[in-house]
């Protein structure tokens, strides 16, 4: 039987030209001829060849990265079985995703798209990938090295701290005395944001930031934070500008409980989760979308171009979203940056639908 | 409160007696001295610390960790200790809120009823391996913190819950005579709590099976049935604070509660319950629970950074254990 999927895998497949493949063969020949082969399982019911691709993601209780999960399996390939991932809880913990990139290395997977759960402890495990031959596709989240990844698709962290910034600024006329939720403290999201929002502070004169403290990412955090600073500063509170969504929600419910109009009191978000997108339609706040589906969608294709050569077309309609901003360009580029989506009124119900029918 | 006045009264010498006394006066209430302190403090450095607008506040920020003090009172008088109440915390939320949101809730009393069944149960499947099986309880509900998380999981396909019915939302901002909901319920809950372990024949029992187990048997007490009931009653009060918590967020969470153990432990053992069991009690677990919520409003107030913060909750565990041990080898 080995022998026979031997044969089978040695036949020649037009569509399979990269080298990179025909290395994979000789060392699955090998592998059968010795007896320790597992080929099997590597191959859908037409007979082709299926390309197992690992997804060492940060962590499954995130809801952006439930929506990336659901992003991959719309994908068209994965849906016609050219190709399979496999999803990696790293649990938010880089020695969980260190440990799992053992497993994804000795179970010789055809690709890794990468989402690390640190920027620098991402290196060590990306390294040991790379040196046993797999390629690392990065998704959402850099890596401190960025020759590691093949390629590389996300959005930039320190736009999104701007527009956070901008809105409420904005919204302010310029002036007033904002407070800061910041996420959980030496994160590159949280570092990131960071840095995009005081770049928009810094040109701000008239923007006086009452108070920064870190709400872990956390709603019920937040809240009582918030609470907190409605006590110790009043009414001179004019905005909340938050490092995520979830944190700004729980501002949200304590401005709600002092009777504070949003409509004078504007609180920004980052990400586009469903439950903010319903605020923004409430009036309550304002976010900026990333692109789950676009980061997932895209990783794939950049994989399987890895994967099955310049003769690969991209099968995901993500490169035709964003018209001017995200093109394809024969999946030939290093980096590609899919843009933030700001929330608005005006777009707030056809985003909202775009989720709900996902 | 358990103490051991008859060896303590044997002492000789009138001067190290006044002394000794002195100790065992702040040894047993030092605690209720630094929650004062704090107060005076925090009274002193910021004028918006003494309003009855900041106080409401910090009774409705520490509600759920004072329900689950409680509860973690009993379990520690057993001599135990509860690691899966976080993720009880978030599975019971999310059953909860799946019964009411959405365009078609069912009641809010359904809801809450299905959530602390869930608790229950999630607690008695602790009891069963702890009192029966007589596996170590640090083990049992280490396992369960983890079954339970992922359980949460599975049940919200790693999703929040939200639009929750206004009944529903009720228990999280309502309020009940001009006071906020939960802080009724983390109030009621402490002084049944307080009636039960001080004066009834069930309190004596869980205080007799914490500090001996063996005589407790041999006085024919029915160890493994009291050793159960705190576990499922940890449950049910996990599923409680479950409830109230995603009632207060306004959405059921599935990362909600993760290491709320450690600050419910935390706050029994600055109240002076003994960790290996039979010492302690219900009013000082609330002291415990007020320092460690009045410690994060005030430096909130003040603008201090989150990570003092965490640094001296951390001196204030080690030095509540300290006084601990001093009262045992005075006793001694």
């Amino acid at each position: 039987m080995r022998l026979e999927e031997l044969a089978t895998t040695r036949s020649p497949k037009p569509a399979v030209t990269s080298s990179l493949l025909t290395r994979r063969q000789i060392l699955k020949a090998g592998l059968a001829v010795t007896g320790l082969g597992f080929v099997s399982g590597c191959r859908n019911q037409s007979g082709k060849s299926v390309h197992r691709i690992a997804v060492p993601l940060q962590g499954m209780t995130a809801e952006f990265m439930q929506l990336w999960v659901r992003g991959a399996q719309a994908h068209p390939a994965i849906k016609n079985g050219l190709a399979t991932f496999t999803v990696f809880d790293g649990r938010m913990d880089a020695l969980t995703q260190a440990n799992q990139f053992d497993t994804i290395i000795t179970r010789r997977y055809d690709a890794i798209i990468f989402i690390p759960v640190d920027v620098q402890a991402g290196v060590g495990p990306a390294t040991q990938a790379k040196a046993a031959g797999i390629p690392v596709i990065g998704s959402n989240t850099l890596l401190a090295d960025r020759s590691l990844y093949v390629s590389y698709i996300g959005s930039e962290s320190v736009i999104s701290g701007e527009y956070v910034a901008h809105g409420v600024i904005d919204r302010l006329g310029g002036k007033g005395n904002v407070v800061v939720l910041e996420g959980l403290i030496g994160q590159s999201a949280q570092v990131e944001r960071r840095q995009g929002i005081n770049k928009v502070l810094a040109r701000s004169p008239n923007i006086k930031v009452l108070e920064t403290k870190s709400a872990n990412w956390s709603r019920a955090e937040a809240q009582s934070l918030m609470e907190n600073w409605l006590t110790s500063h009043g009414n001179t509170i004019n905005g909340v500008i938050s490092h995520n969504d979830e944190m700004a929600l729980g501002a949200i419910e304590a401005m709600k409980a002092r009777g504070i109009d949003f409509a004078t009191h504007p609180v920004g978000g980052i990400d586009g989760l469903t439950d903010a997108l319903e605020a923004v339609k409430r009036g309550e706040m304002s976010t900026t979308l990333q692109d789950a589906n676009a980061q997932a969608q895209g990783s794939i294709d950049l994989a399987l171009k890895v994967l099955i050569g310049p003769s690969y077309k991209p099968m995901s309609d993500i490169w035709n979203q964003y018209p001017g901003q995200l093109s394809w360009d024969d999946g030939k580029k290093t980096e590609y940056l899919v843009p933030w989506t700001p929330v608005t009124g005006e777009n707030v119900d056809r985003l909202l639908a775009i989720r709900r029918a996902g | 409160m358990m103490s051991t006045p008859t060896k303590q009264m044997g002492r000789a010498g009138a001067r190290s007696r006044t002394l000794g006394s002195l100790g065992q006066l702040f040894a047993r209430y030092g605690i209720v001295i630094a929650l004062g302190l704090i107060v005076l403090a925090l009274s002193v450095l910021s004028d918006n610390f003494l309003t009855s607008g900041n106080l409401t506040n910090v009774l409705r920020q520490v509600s759920i960790n004072g329900i689950l003090a409680v509860g973690m009172t009993f379990v520690i008088l057993t001599g135990g200790i509860d690691l899966s109440i976080g993720s009880v915390l978030a599975l019971t939320g999310m059953v909860g809120a799946s019964l009411v949101a959405g365009s078609k809730p069912h009641s809010p009393i359904l809801a809450i009823l299905a959530a602390l069944a869930v608790g229950v149960v999630a607690g008695a499947c602790s009891g069963i391996f702890i009192a029966w099986v007589r596996l170590p309880a640090f083990v049992v509900t280490l396992g369960m913190l983890s079954a339970v998380r992922g359980l949460t999981l599975i049940y919200s396909q790693g999703m929040p819950i939200s639009n929750l019915s206004s009944g529903f939302k009720f228990l999280g901002q309502g309020t009940f005579l001009g006071i906020p909901v939960s802080v009724v319920l983390f109030g009621a809950t402490a002084l049944a709590a307080w009636v039960v372990l001080a004066y009834t024949v069930y309190g004596r029992r869980v205080y007799a099976v914490g500090g001996n187990m063996r005589s407790a048997h041999t006085c024919g007490i029915n160890v493994r049935g009291i050793i159960f009931s705190v576990y499922a009653l940890m449950g049910l009060l996990s599923a409680l604070a479950g409830v109230t918590l995603t009632a207060r967020t306004t959405a059921a969470l599935p990362q909600a509660g993760v290491a709320y153990e450690l600050d419910a432990i935390a706050a029994v053992v600055i109240g002076g319950t003994s960790l290996t069991g039979g010492i302690g009690g219900i009013p000082l677990t609330v002291v415990g629970v007020l320092i460690i919520g009045l410690l994060n409003n005030g430096l909130d107030l003040l603008g201090i950074s989150s990570y003092y913060q965490q640094v001296i909750k951390g001196l204030m565990i080690v030095a509540a254990v300290l006084i601990d041990k001093a009262r045992h080898a005075d006793a001694a």
